[in-house]
């Protein structure tokens, strides 16, 4: 029993209450609760134990999506479609990133509190909530990314995609992806404040969502066919701007995401096709405003969730 | 920070919760006022759907009130629920919680981190709290493979990580088997007096458990507090009353038929003492009461009244009241009987509580002076 009368953590110590406790530990604490996290995150990922399953999961499911799609616009657009290809496979590789790392925040949510039943202390602890679902969220995250990453080899290997990497614009690159993480990470609390609202089973919110981002931001087209207030929407969304900078950044030749003769972007800045400066600036608002936004939606939530004792409460017994 | 510096390890005012729920809202808590010295052992006692788990959940920050406001160790519920959360944690019995696929010490080195204990000193504490609450064998063992009860040593091992100021146990014995529930116990006890100012509250339907550890008890009903004070101060309540043990050989409809009769406060049945079965439930018909009445001469009517109905009187004794019969007189009987049996001089009532805290008509808690 001794051993428990402890300093601030130590075996031994005064036999007081240490008022320090209070205070709590500033970020060395908060690198150490969203390390935790993600061991978690990662652990409670059931598939890693399954090797097949984690294959089909992270690596076959978005490669043949990604050939599935390349097939799909050849056979509809023939020759043209065949300049399309880079674009598609990068719309689609990243793709499975976005919808990874959406749902794997999201579900984190409904993980803890319907089937472990921890979120309550989860929530309890002096942790930040939002860094702690930040890191159980990272390890499918992390996996979205390498999914993304084999699709693109596999596009380069087996389709001859022109990649070539003397010409890749590094520095876009660099920025479009941390600029492109932020956004998928903030979307993700934005649908874990979601999931936290909701009652009934919502394990697939997530994937609708991403579904529909999926239409406005070019992943598979460029926003130019879309009606021009759809465009509109697309042009506010990062994600938009992401995949934007990437394709930039990897294929310098390929179509434009959100240019194009007539597009809203065209009469909106009066260029066809952004820069690549452009880009990052478009990222970096966009994603600000993103940001923005879902931190003040998730406040909300957890407000509302904590006046309505949603915290503990699971759909099922 | 010595104890006396310490402020109220609880401190609330007029905290009412009303659930959303259909087709009427629910009102959960009703008017909840208490304080919670620092170093105190204190026990909630209520029937099923008193509010116990409501309070239990405002104070840990885990629900808002709807209604009032509540302090832990000075620190608000609703806009300092940081700090209190850094003083204290939390554990409720009866729950199937846990990361199956982690093992013991996995999933305690984990609430460590978010309880900010550096790295080593999670391990070293996580092994000492292993050790504290009996999981050695199990340590890395899945939590999936736990059974009810190592759950539950699993869940009080989290709970003591961060040393807390304050913790919180929600019927944290459910499920148990009797040395495990002992065992528990102890372990808590000793933890507690450990450290002078740490502090718990205990919500609990067995009787013998709040008598035999909490300083002192809240008796709570409908979301109202009815009674507070020490075990011996409650049962000081029903003393003026007599209590008798009677057991015979068989008794037509049961305890009931007595409880009308002139004079007999209340009259339940009681587990017979060679503790054998519960009343009326075995071949030999055996019938074991505890009978409340108003003063001694009232059991002249009931003997009488057990001739009549052709009952052998086995054992009769006088009784000391336990908490169980402060319970049935404070709740079994409902309050608008309890306020016209008790004048208003024989009822202390709590003097932090203005009488309009509780809306027209409703009814004071008894303050038991200590
Ligand atoms: N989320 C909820 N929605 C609606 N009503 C609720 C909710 N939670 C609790 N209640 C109601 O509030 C009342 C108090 O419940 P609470 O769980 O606090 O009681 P308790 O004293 O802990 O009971 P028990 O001893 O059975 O655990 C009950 O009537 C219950 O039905
Ligand atoms: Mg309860």
């Amino acid at each position: 029993m001794s051993t428990l009368s402890g300093s601030r953590w130590g075996a031994a110590g005064p036999s007081t209450l240490d008022p320090e406790r209070v205070r709590g530990g500033g970020l060395g604490d908060a690198l150490r609760a969203y390390l935790a996290a993600v061991r978690l995150g990662w652990a409670t990922e059931a598939n890693w134990t399954d090797p097949f399953l984690f294959f089909i999961y992270s690596v076959a499911k978005p490669v043949s999506a990604a050939l599935i799609l390349v097939v799909m616009v050849e056979i509809v657009g023939g020759e043209a479609g065949r300049a399309f290809r880079g674009y598609v496979v990068t719309g689609s590789a990243l793709w499975s990133f976005v919808i990874a790392g959406i749902s794997g925040l999201a579900w984190s949510v409904l993980d803890d509190r319907e089937r472990y039943r921890m979120l309550r202390y989860l929530y309890v602890s002096p942790a930040s909530f939002a860094l702690l679902l930040v890191g159980r969220g990272t390890a499918r995250l992390t996996v979205g990314a390498m999914g993304a990453l084999i699709t693109l080899a596999v596009g380069v290997v087996v389709l001859g995609l022109p990649l070539d990497p003397g010409r890749v614009d590094w520095p876009l690159l660099g920025v479009a992806m941390v600029g492109g993480l932020v956004a998928i990470v903030v979307i993700g609390i934005l649908m874990a404040a979601v999931c936290l609202q909701t009652r009934q089973d919502s394990w697939s919110y997530p994937e609708a969502v991403a579904g529909s981002l999926f239409l406005v931001s070019g992943a598979v087209f460029p926003l130019a066919v879309l009606p021009q207030a759809v465009q509109l929407v697309g042009l506010a969304t990062p994600l938009t701007w992401w995949l934007a900078g990437v394709r930039l950044a990897l294929f310098p030749d390929g179509p434009s995401v959100v240019g194009g003769e007539g597009s809203a972007w065209a009469l909106l800045s009066g260029s066809t096709a952004p820069t690549s400066v452009d880009i990052a600036l478009a990222l970096l608002t966009t994603g600000a405003l993103a940001t923005l936004a879902a931190a003040a939606v998730f406040r909300w939530s957890e407000h509302r969730a904590r006046e309505r004792g949603l915290i503990d409460q699971t759909s099922g017994s | 920070m010595t104890l006396a510096e310490l402020p109220a390890a609880i401190e609330a005012r007029g905290i009412r919760r009303i659930y959303a729920a259909r087709p009427t809202p629910v009102v959960a808590l009703d008017g909840i006022d208490l304080d919670v010295p620092a170093g105190e052992f204190f026990g909630l006692l209520g029937p099923n759907g008193a509010g116990k788990t409501t309070l239990i959940k405002i104070l840990t920050t885990l629900l808002g009130p709807s209604e009032g406001w509540a302090r832990v160790f000075g620190f608000d519920v609703v806009r300092q629920a940081k700090q209190i959360r850094r003083i204290m944690n939390m554990v409720a019995g009866g729950e199937q919680s846990g990361y199956g696929i982690l093992t013991v010490r996995e999933q305690l080195w984990m609430f460590s981190q978010f309880y900010g204990l550096p790295g080593r000193d999670g391990w070293r504490r996580v092994d000492e709290l292993i050790e504290l609450v009996g999981l050695e064998e199990q340590r890395n063992q899945r939590v999936s493979t736990l059974s009810t009860g190592q759950r539950q040593k699993l869940n009080v091992a989290r709970g003591l990580l961060n040393d807390p100021w304050i913790l919180f146990l929600d019927e944290p014995t459910l499920g148990l088997d009797v040395s495990a529930a002992r065992a528990l116990r102890a372990l808590v006890v000793e933890w507690q007096r450990a450290v002078p100012g740490r502090t718990i509250l205990l919500t609990t339907h067995y009787m013998a458990e709040a008598d035999e550890l909490c300083d002192r008890i809240a008796i709570v009903d409908r979301g109202r507090i009815l009674a507070i004070g020490s075990p011996a101060e409650l049962r000081r309540l029903v003393r003026r009353e007599s209590i008798f043990r009677l057991e015979v050989d068989h008794l037509d409809g049961g305890p009931a038929v007595l409880a009308g009769l002139p004079g007999v406060v209340t009259a339940t049945a009681a587990a017979r003492d060679d503790g054998t079965a519960m009343p009326g439930a075995d071949a030999d018909q055996r019938v074991a009461v505890n009978l409340v009445l108003a003063d001694d001469a009232a059991l002249a009517g009931v003997v009488g009244a057990l001739g009549q109905l052709g009952s052998r009187i086995l054992a009769l004794r006088k009784a000391e009241p336990t908490l169980e019969d402060v319970f049935v007189e404070l709740v079994g009987r409902g309050f608008d009987e309890e306020a016209v049996d008790h004048p208003p001089d024989e009822v202390e009532p709590a003097p932090a509580v203005p009488p309009s805290a509780h809306g027209p008509g409703a009814p004071e808690a008894r303050e038991v002076a200590r």
